[in-house]
């Protein structure tokens, strides 16, 4: 069930109205609980075991892992990611639409599973909430509330990855009357304009991008698509995490922001403070510091950028593009690491404006990586951009489209914060309105969100 | 206090809405959805053909077909009032079962019959059928504004324009454009295809059909688009023209169309480029000349 459906509409209302009915405000976390199940089952039944299972063996170790960290904290965590990497790399090893695989029936059908959706992010969930608790000591919580945490439904599909030290306290019960329901209301709407209106109408472009397709394109026009992926790639993802957080101010919860307009970042250590924050601080808290983090000296410091950007790669697919992308990231982040005090005392806003163009445009060359995720294709696009297309019959592309769907995705990165939140704040709601019906009269077709594939 | 401010807030959100919303819908009702729509996709350029087919009246040549036919640009051909249905990704029977659903049809409906491994589009048969309204209730408010804009811009070709235009490109010699990369990735696909079960079915559905519209008034003929010369030997090429041959071998049941082959060019191997196009279309609009004429 995706965000954008007229079921997830019905199911959003329906719990939502039951949440804050007085004879159930005892039963609020079993019912998001159920809710959740409800909403990851639909469509895939045969997933919820596996939910199940990781939830429970999760709850297990954590239980385990408060007697005695030392053996089984690691141990909970092998678990984790070992369900994380049978699942998103078993497609390397074994070929699994054959009709017989092993043989042995129930070993033939976790290798004929789907990936499951949100694993990635529910997998993090699991090791924040093992790792946090057993280092604070807490009491063990009972096992609703552990579910709440791993499975809450507007984060349980693609984030924000919401750290167990921040969520674990707020689960008490709500209020109808504390709901900031003007804030969750404008988080709901930017949302879903991102994800229908820029989103959706620029994957009808960005759609010539894919192999092969992209053959058929002109020189400029490939530069032109790359530049309009990485709107979207924004647009589809900050819209997916906007929505989550205001469904989840609409049942009490608050969960961290996951952008903050990341392509006026000057330098690329700050581009991974304004993007997918909740995965970089994870990134950082459970693997960059552990491994040592900046402390024995540069090579070491070097060395740990490149494992850790690598394994990002990694976590968003088993392939030679993405451990590219995230390792090309680590370069750029090890190569600008030398100069960035020297960088940053420079004080030119036409420096640093020079300085932001050329983040964005690296960060935008290595979405190809990503869009394409087999390896040839994307160098293959890219050597494109360089050579002039001989192709008689290209493909037309309408610039002023691409402007106008575009345009809320710059503005958002280019207007101050300010003019929105102090001399048009009367204007506010009136905008909002026009979001609302903008999106859904120009909204693009429906496609899933991007991230849902991790 | 603050109940008001929110209650104050939402209804300021919903008019805002509510006002856009009207507003586009009583430009709709004023204006009609007659404007072209800028296509980003080659659906997008499908649901232009077909809603101009569904609103205009009926013209007096249709052609169905596949991304093959597609290249016949109506503005090429000199036979007034045709329309050309043909899909880019589509299989020639989507067109011809949505001719076939409407009340009035065609005098010639000409079916291209390259292409038969594609099953029917039934979601868009369906749309298009009879009494179905194919229009939506309320524009696109930023596609409309661009496609304005666009036909400010670039005014479409007068006949006589459009026609000196091919004159001028005919004078031309044929292009020189390296395919071979295209030619030898289409052959591949070409041969690792094989289109028997979805031909079988698809040139039965045409017999129904051909027996339906036929009945009703209308011609129906078959005709081939050439392809380069390595993919008339693919295998998926050879398997399609047995089952369509062998289906209809009367003669009389195909379009003849003659052409100087040394003349036409593809852009990769399969879609005839621009220049021949016209070559072609030309030769179709000899043969149909003569067609119109019989009664």
């Amino acid at each position: 069930m995706t965000f954008t459906s007229w079921q997830f509409g019905i199911f959003g209302a329906i719990v939502f109205g039951a949440y804050y009915l007085p004879p159930l405000r005892t039963l609020q976390i079993q019912l998001l609980v159920i809710a959740s199940l409800f909403f990851y089952g639909y469509g895939q039944p045969e997933l919820l075991p596996l939910l199940a299972v990781a939830v429970f063996g999760t709850y297990l170790f954590l239980i385990l892992a408060l007697r005695n960290r030392q053996i089984w904290l690691p141990v909970g965590i092998a678990f984790n990611l070992a369900l994380l990497a049978f699942f998103k790399y078993k497609f390397l090893f074994v070929e699994t639409t054959g009709p017989g695989l092993t043989g042995v029936t129930p070993i033939d059908f976790l290798l004929k599973l789907p990936l499951p959706i949100g694993i990635s992010f529910f997998v993090f969930h699991n090791i924040s909430l093992l790792v946090d608790l057993t280092r604070q000591k807490s009491a063990t919580p009972n096992l609703t509330s552990v579910f709440l945490y791993i499975i809450f439904f507007p984060q349980l599909v693609s984030g924000p990855i919401t750290r167990a030290e921040m969520f674990m306290p707020q689960i008490k019960p709500k209020y109808f009357g504390d709901i900031p329901f003007i804030e969750a209301a404008k988080w709901i709407l930017t949302g879903f304009f991102f994800k229908l209106y820029v989103a959706n109408n620029l994957n009808e472009m960005t759609s010539y991008m894919d192999f092969p397709l992209y053959e058929t394109l002109q020189t400029q026009d490939r530069w032109l698509l790359v530049f309009l992926y990485s709107y979207q790639i924004y647009a589809d993802f900050f819209g997916y995490s906007a929505i989550a957080i205001g469904l989840a101010l609409l049942f009490g919860y608050r969960l961290p922001v996951n952008f903050n307009i990341p392509y006026t970042s000057a330098s690329f250590s700050e581009f991974w403070t304004r993007w997918h924050i909740s995965l970089s601080s994870w990134l950082r808290t459970y693997l960059y510091i552990p491994l040592g983090g900046n402390r024995h000296g540069a090579f070491r410091t070097y060395l740990n950028v490149m494992i850790v950007m690598g394994l990002g790669g990694l976590w968003h697919g088993a392939g030679l593009s993405y451990l590219t992308w995230g390792l090309l990231h680590g370069s750029l982040l090890a190569i600008e690491r030398p100069f960035l005090a020297r960088l940053e005392s420079i004080d030119s806003i036409v420096f640093r404006t020079a300085r932001m163009s050329l983040v964005f445009v690296c960060v935008t060359m290595l979405w190809i990586f990503f869009k394409l995720p087999n390896f040839d294709h994307a160098i293959s696009y890219l050597s494109g951009m360089f050579t002039s297309s001989t192709n008689p019959n290209p493909t037309k592309l309408f610039y002023n489209l691409a402007l106008l769907y575009s345009l809320p995705v710059i503005i958002q990165h280019l207007v101050s914060r300010s003019l929105f939140e102090q001399r048009l704040r009367g204007a506010e709601p009136y905008l909002y309105g026009s979001m609302a019906a903008l999106m859904y009269l120009e909204a693009g077709p429906e496609t899933s969100f991007i991230y849902f594939q991790f | 206090m603050q109940r008001i401010s929110i209650v104050r807030w939402f209804s300021k959100c919903g008019f805002s809405a509510a006002i856009l919303l009207l507003a586009c819908g009583a430009a709709t009702a004023w204006f009609g959805n007659g404007l072209q729509l800028p296509a980003t996709t080659t659906r997008d350029g499908t649901l232009i053909t077909l809603n101009r087919y569904a609103r205009e009246p009926i013209p007096d040549v249709a052609l169905v077909g596949s991304s093959l036919a597609f290249r016949l640009k109506e503005e090429y051909f000199a036979t007034p009032r045709l329309r050309n249905l043909a899909l880019a990704g589509g299989s020639p029977v989507t067109g011809l079962e949505i001719i076939a659903s409407q009340p009035r049809l065609p005098r010639i409906i000409l079916v291209e019959a390259n292409v038969l491994s594609r099953a029917t589009d039934t979601s868009l048969v369906q749309r298009y059928s009879r009494g179905r309204d194919a229009e939506p209730v309320v524009f696109r408010p930023i596609r409309t504004a661009v496609a304005a804009y666009e036909n400010w811009l670039h005014a479409p070709l007068s006949h006589s324009q459009a026609s000196f235009g091919h004159t001028q490109l005919l004078k031309q010699p044929p292009s020189d454009f390296d395919s071979r990369i295209y030619v030898d990735r289409a052959l591949q696909q070409m041969n690792e295809e094989d289109p028997t079960v979805t031909a079988r079915v698809n040139v039965m559905r045409i017999e129904q059909l051909i027996l339906a519209v036929e009945q009703s008034g209308a011609r129906v003929r078959l005709f081939e688009l050439p392809y380069s010369e390595q993919l008339e030997e693919s295998r998926s090429a050879k398997i399609t023209r047995e089952i369509v041959h062998t289906k209809f071998p009367d003669p009389e049941r195909w379009l003849q169309i003659d052409f100087p082959r040394k003349e036409l060019r593809w852009a990769d191997g399969v879609h005839l480029d621009e220049r021949s196009a016209v070559i072609v279309t030309q030769s179709v609009d000899r043969t149909l000349s003569s067609l119109l004429e019989q009664r």
